[in-house]
């Protein structure tokens, strides 16, 4: 035992607790071997420490975008993923037979989709009842008689693991559908190198790129077309529990992340949209169920799918992995029938033993649950949303009975297992203290060439409690690092440079979906007005709080110009008193700020900006989405902030998201590859900029008042579009009206002018693809862009300033019609660019689920 | 018998349909009493891409895909097909009896006895219940035989049913036929598969054509038939025997079968998606069965 380093670090000694099954200890309750490192080093390290580690841990994963949303939780969806930074870990020796078990379960799992989907042997010949396959709603008939190209169908097999009271490590169920985790596991372990780097390098664990390696070697090696294979992952999209993981994935492997609108089937192939037209897909890592995959054959309401999808998989022209129909092998009466299976399979019974199930369906199990039902967990057989497990023991006797009864109406429908606690391991909790938490272990195998190869490790999930039976990410349970310890270090495996022998050109075959693009484009336009609202109200805040006083008469066009850019309708007039129409100007700057509407319009801008960052989650680095995270923050507080500070230095309030915003534009821009995402990001914000100017020179300047007035609404105009500094410096202070327009309207080296944004705009557009390769011709947008750059160029100053009954008519048509000009490019480069689905319907409505 | 089947399928939609994706299940299959001699499928306007293959069931689906757009879309199903009569026992009281048959269906681990209990589980649009059990119980007695209750089953459900075409629609539930005793030929196959499979038999869901004839002295009108539906129920030991809960009969040489599933789900003639196309397209389909 080692000394607690000093009163405020408590040291972490942790110690059995007796009944418990842990796995640090051994049957005299002394550490074993294995653990000892660790334990060792966390007890020198002190609790104060580690807790430390643990918010660094926390900071990293949040700016990593980690995430896992938890169904039904719409206050706030995007949980932080848990990690607490104990290792679970493993000998090499004890994990050398989980793995050997494992390899095998893997290819009889593959055995037994081929036979499900192809002869149906097992029914054929009575080892399994015919019921077992029938009944159950994973088995989709629609999918009989495909087969994957080599060896394997199961390309990636997962299974939940514990170890049990008698030291073993038993099988709780198999991952089949679109197994989720790999990923996690990988950023678990790139957060825990990070925190734990000399630890890590001590402890001699197991690489897991290797098994990243394998995936996309096989991914690739599966498509029909071997001169460019093109590889995609599929994704319902984000709103999805483990979206994180798919963009995560797919960036890690290197393949777009498309979802269901990206992809379209034409001519018996599928094709994804992108901004140069279609492009094959040969091979789809589906992260969508197999059942909402195509609704014309499977699920016909579904939105998550591509209509045909099915067959093109049969005429060979797509692989998808896991194959459709692959959740059948979930069904948990399988593991009823394993023994039997395994024999008639592989012609022995498996090593790895699978926790006791009994099979409602099977008259003699039916009768084993009704006499020890308390002591039971029933389970569905298909597991959905809707449908969980249930420990019989938690519920009442009227609960007991009236499960009872829907058991005996569907007895097909249910399996039974016995309570199973599983072993505990070292976890830190409250802040301060190594307590045993309950773990299971989630496994994953990836088809290679002629056998399966298993992720070191994998993914440890923890209970909440002693003791706990239920470990969901659903209800709320931790992960944690699985580190297979070697006694040596690890050499670097040759044959992991021998996986990139399949050469891809990375680059060329790589091009957006066309819906990224779109949330890119209008990413860009909302960071910009949010921006730009920001501002105005800042200015309005500081020049009504300013030590020189402004008149009346300046209030009503800075709230205007304020509306006008935060796009809230102006109140109708009739309210306001014509004599006290100038006082409101401020009493309705706060009533909008206390009410909300203010807040309202900028938060909007700004959660449009926020869900097109997150489907566009791929392209980001982690540095812009640590400014994400500020500006979701600083969102947070805002209507707080600025409600509490409304008698003092408002504008105080807005600062850090100002602030937010300008790191964002100033990320984008530095760390985003100049690819098309990157133009059509730039193209929103120029666009928006340039219809932002026009609007606050138009509420600011077209107006005429007193000369002193006038330049104090010049000056607000210069603040809020950040160009006073360059005025000042170049005009001496002299606030003159044309001298002004001239900086905000026509000044090429002024990169808030608009004839600047209108340039950088121009650019943009030459350099997106040409549909007519070698002709001159001028497409729709670049002539309306050259329509409004001709109005700003031949804009002369001094028929600007002119003023006519109050107002200043020429400006007032210049800014009109150029914003009508602005608004006609947006469209025509929506029109051309980006994709217009048709709505979908039925042909035969019809909602049915499948039995 | 020899016949030529048209069957003519066309949507009028109210806006255009800029591409759609279909599956059909139009063309009658092979069966034992059963050759399909020649059949071919016109899709107008024309598809860009069609497969033909076997479906789970062994009927014919046929999948095309339309990528022009369009406002009507017509499907034209030509068939030669060679019927013939069930080969079943003259006498039905003869066969196995239903007590024999609830045992062997539990018991017996033949092929063709474990794959027809894929036909005694509930089925997307048919659930078994106790309503539909006690409607047939008491003919289905242990010494009867299983043919002949069928048989029994089929007479109870034409003559305690109206035919009403008005009555239901594709989506119309069986408990809601059961309640109104009103229906057309799918309802009464579905509720006579939801007995069958209550009370612990396996049966089918077949969907086809019957050829009606003229009244005497007149000439068939084209177009004037439709398609129909019936039953297949299972016998372990004789196999699969038809019965036309709509006609009172076992199906004969005139009823030519397309399809057969675990109910219409399964053998649905035309389904898919389609963009575009507005609110309510109508539907009007003509069925043409003669004799060659």
């Amino acid at each position: 035992m080692s000394v607690s380093p000093a009163n405020n670090n408590p040291a972490m000694i942790y110690q059995p607790v007796s009944g418990l099954v842990d796995d640090a200890f051994d049957a005299e309750g002394q550490i074993k071997p294995h653990w000892h490192y660790l334990l060792g080093s966390l007890d020198e390290l002190g609790a104060e420490a580690f807790a430390e580690r643990q918010q660094k841990a926390l900071r990293i994963l949040r700016d990593d975008g980690a995430t896992y949303n938890i169904y039904g939780d719409t206050s706030s969806p995007a949980h932080t993923w848990g990690l607490d930074l104990v290792p679970n870990i493993i000998s090499s020796d004890d994990w050398a037979d989980v793995e050997a078990g494992l390899l095998e379960r893997a290819e009889l799992f593959n055995l037994l989709l081929r036979d499900i989907y192809g002869q149906r042997r097992l029914i054929k010949t009575g080892v399994i009842p015919p019921e077992a396959l029938f009944c159950h709603r994973g088995f989709l008939r629609a999918c009989h008689g495909i087969q994957l190209p080599g060896d394997h169908d199961l390309i990636i097999h997962a299974v939940d693991l514990m170890r049990g009271a008698d030291g073993r490590m038993w099988v709780l169920g198999d991952r089949t559908q679109s197994p989720s985790g790999a990923g996690y596991a990988l950023e678990n372990r790139t957060v825990m190198s990070r925190v734990f780097p000399s630890l890590f390098r001590d402890s001699h664990v197991h690489r897991l790129a290797a098994f990243f390696q394998r995936l996309r070697a096989k991914l690739i090696s599966l498509s029909p077309n071997i001169h460019q294979p093109r590889v995609a992952v599929l994704t319902p999209g984000a709103h999805n529990e483990t979206y994180f993981e798919h963009a995560y994935m797919a960036n890690y492997l290197g393949f777009p992340l498309v979802q269901s609108d990206d992809l379209v089937v034409r001519n018996g192939f599928l094709w994804m949209k992108s901004l140069d037209g279609l492009s094959r897909v040969d091979v789809l890592l589906r992260r969508v169920d197999d059942w909402f995959c195509d609704p014309v054959e499977l699920r016909s309401d579904s939105r998550l799918g591509v209509a045909g999808l099915l067959e093109v998989v049969r005429a060979g022209n797509l692989v998808v992995a896991n194959p459709l129909g692959s959740g059948v092998l979930e069904n948990p009466v399988f593991l009823r029938y394993l023994p039997e299976i395994a024999k008639a399979l592989l012609g022995r019974e498996l090593r790895l033993p699978s926790v006791p199930t009994y099979w409602c369906g099977d008259q003699n199990d039916l009768d084993f649950v009704q006499k020890n039902f308390s002591d039971l967990v029933i389970k569905p057989v298909y597991r959905n949303l809707d449908s969980r497990s249930v420990q019989v023991a938690g519920l009442s006797a009227d609960e007991q009975q009236q499960l009872l009864a829907k058991i005996k109406a569907e007895p097909l429908q249910y399996v039974a297992q016995p309570m199973v606690v599983a072993g505990h391991i070292p976890t830190f909790e409250n802040g301060n203290a190594l307590v045993p938490r309950p773990a299971i272990l989630r496994s994953f195998a990836v088809a290679s060439d002629s056998s399966y190869t298993l992720m070191p490790g994998g993914l440890t999930r923890v209970g909440n409690s002693e003791n706990s039976f239920v470990i969901a990410n659903q209800a709320g349970a931790r992960s944690k690092d699985t580190w297979v310890v070697a006694s040596e270090p690890e050499r670097v495996l040759a044959d992991s440079a021998q996986d990139d022998s399949v050469v891809v050109r990375e680059a060329d075959l790589i091009s957006l979906p066309s819906r990224v693009v779109e949330n890119l484009f209008w990413m860009g336009r909302y960071a910009e007005r949010a921006e730009t609202t920001l501002r105005m109200l800042r200015t309005t805040f500081m020049l009504l709080n300013g030590e020189e006083p402004i008149s009346d008469a300046v209030k009503q066009p800075l709230l205007q110009a304020l509306l006008a850019v935060a796009a809230i309708p102006l109140a109708a007039p009739a309210d306001e008193a014509s004599d006290n129409r100038f006082v409101a100007a401020e009493q309705r700057l706060q009533q909008l700020v206390s009410d909300g509407s203010l807040t309202n319009s900028i938060a909007t801008s700004l959660n449009a900006m926020l869900y097109c960052a997150d489907e566009t989650k791929e392209l980001l680095s982690s540095d812009t989405f640590r400014v994400i995270n500020d500006i979701r923050d600083a969102l947070q507080v805002l209507p707080g902030n600025l409600n509490a500070s409304l008698g003092s230095a408002p504008e105080e309030a807005l600062d850090p998201l100002v602030t937010a915003l300008m790191a964002f534009a100033g990320l984008t821009q530095e760390s985003m590859s100049r690819g098309f995402g990157w133009r059509f990001m730039e193209m929103g914000r120029r666009l928006e900029r340039a219809q932002q100017i026009s609007l606050a020179v138009n509420y600011l300047l077209v107006p005429e008042f007193s000369s002193q007035d006038q330049n104090k609404l010049a000056e607000a105009l210069l603040l809020s579009l950040e160009s006073l500094i360059s005025y000042r410096r170049r005009y001496r202070g002299r606030m003159v009206l044309d001298t002004s327009l001239d900086l905000v309207l026509l000044d090429s080296s002024n990169p808030r002018s608009l004839i600047y944004q209108l340039g950088q705009l121009g650019e943009h557009l030459r350099a997106l693809p040409k549909a007519a390769v070698g002709l001159h011709e001028l497409s729709r947008e670049e002539r309306t862009l050259l329509e409004t750059e001709v109005l700003i160029k031949l804009a002369s100053l001094k028929n600007l300033v002119q003023t006519d009954a109050g107002l200043r008519p020429h400006l007032l048509e210049t800014m009109s019609r150029c914003r009508e000009l602005l608004a006609e490019i947006s469209e025509q480069i929506t029109d051309k660019y980006f994709d217009h689905r048709e709505a979908s319907q039925q042909l035969v409505h019809s909602n049915r689920e499948s039995l | 018998m020899r016949y030529r089947v048209c069957h003519i399928t066309e949507y009028q939609y109210q806006s255009r349909v800029s591409h759609c994706y279909n599956l059909a299940h139009l063309m009658p299959r092979n069966t034992r009493r059963q050759q399909c001699i020649n059949t071919q499928l016109d899709v107008q306007p024309a598809a860009s891409f069609s497969v033909r293959r076997e479906d789970y069931y062994g009927n014919w689906a046929q999948h095309f895909e339309i990528q022009q757009p369009h406002k009507i879309l017509r499907i034209i199903a030509t068939t030669d097909v060679q019927t013939n009569v069930q080969d079943t026992v003259m006498n039905l009281d003869l066969g196995i009896t239903c007590g024999a048959a609830l045992q062997q269906m539990q018991n017996n681990q033949d092929e063709a006895v474990l794959m027809a209990r894929e036909f005694m589980l509930d089925s997307p649009m048919i659930r078994a219940n106790d309503a539909l059990r006690d409607y047939a119980a008491g003919i289905f007695q242990p010494e009867k035989s299983l043919l002949s209750a069928v048989m029994a089953l089929t007479q109870k459900i034409y003559s305690e049913f109206t035919y009403s075409p008005q009555a239901t629609t594709i989506a119309t539930p069986i408990d809601e036929v059961m309640q109104n005793k009103q229906g057309v030929c799918q309802d009464f196959a579905h509720l006579q598969i939801g007995c069958l499979r209550a009370l612990g038999f396996a049966a089918k869901y077949v969907s086809g054509y019957l050829e009606t004839l003229p009244p005497p002295g007149q000439e068939k009108m084209l177009g004037a038939d439709a398609s129909h539906a019936w039953i297949s129920v299972f016998a372990p030991g004789e196999g699969w025997f038809e019965f036309d809960p709509t006609n009172n009969c076992m199906a004969g040489e005139q009823h030519i079968i397309t399809a057969w599933g675990r109910d219409y789900f399964d053998v649905t003639p035309l389904c898919g998606v389609i963009f575009g196309g507005g609110e309510n397209p109508t539907l009007s389909v003509s069925v043409d069965v003669r004799r060659l």
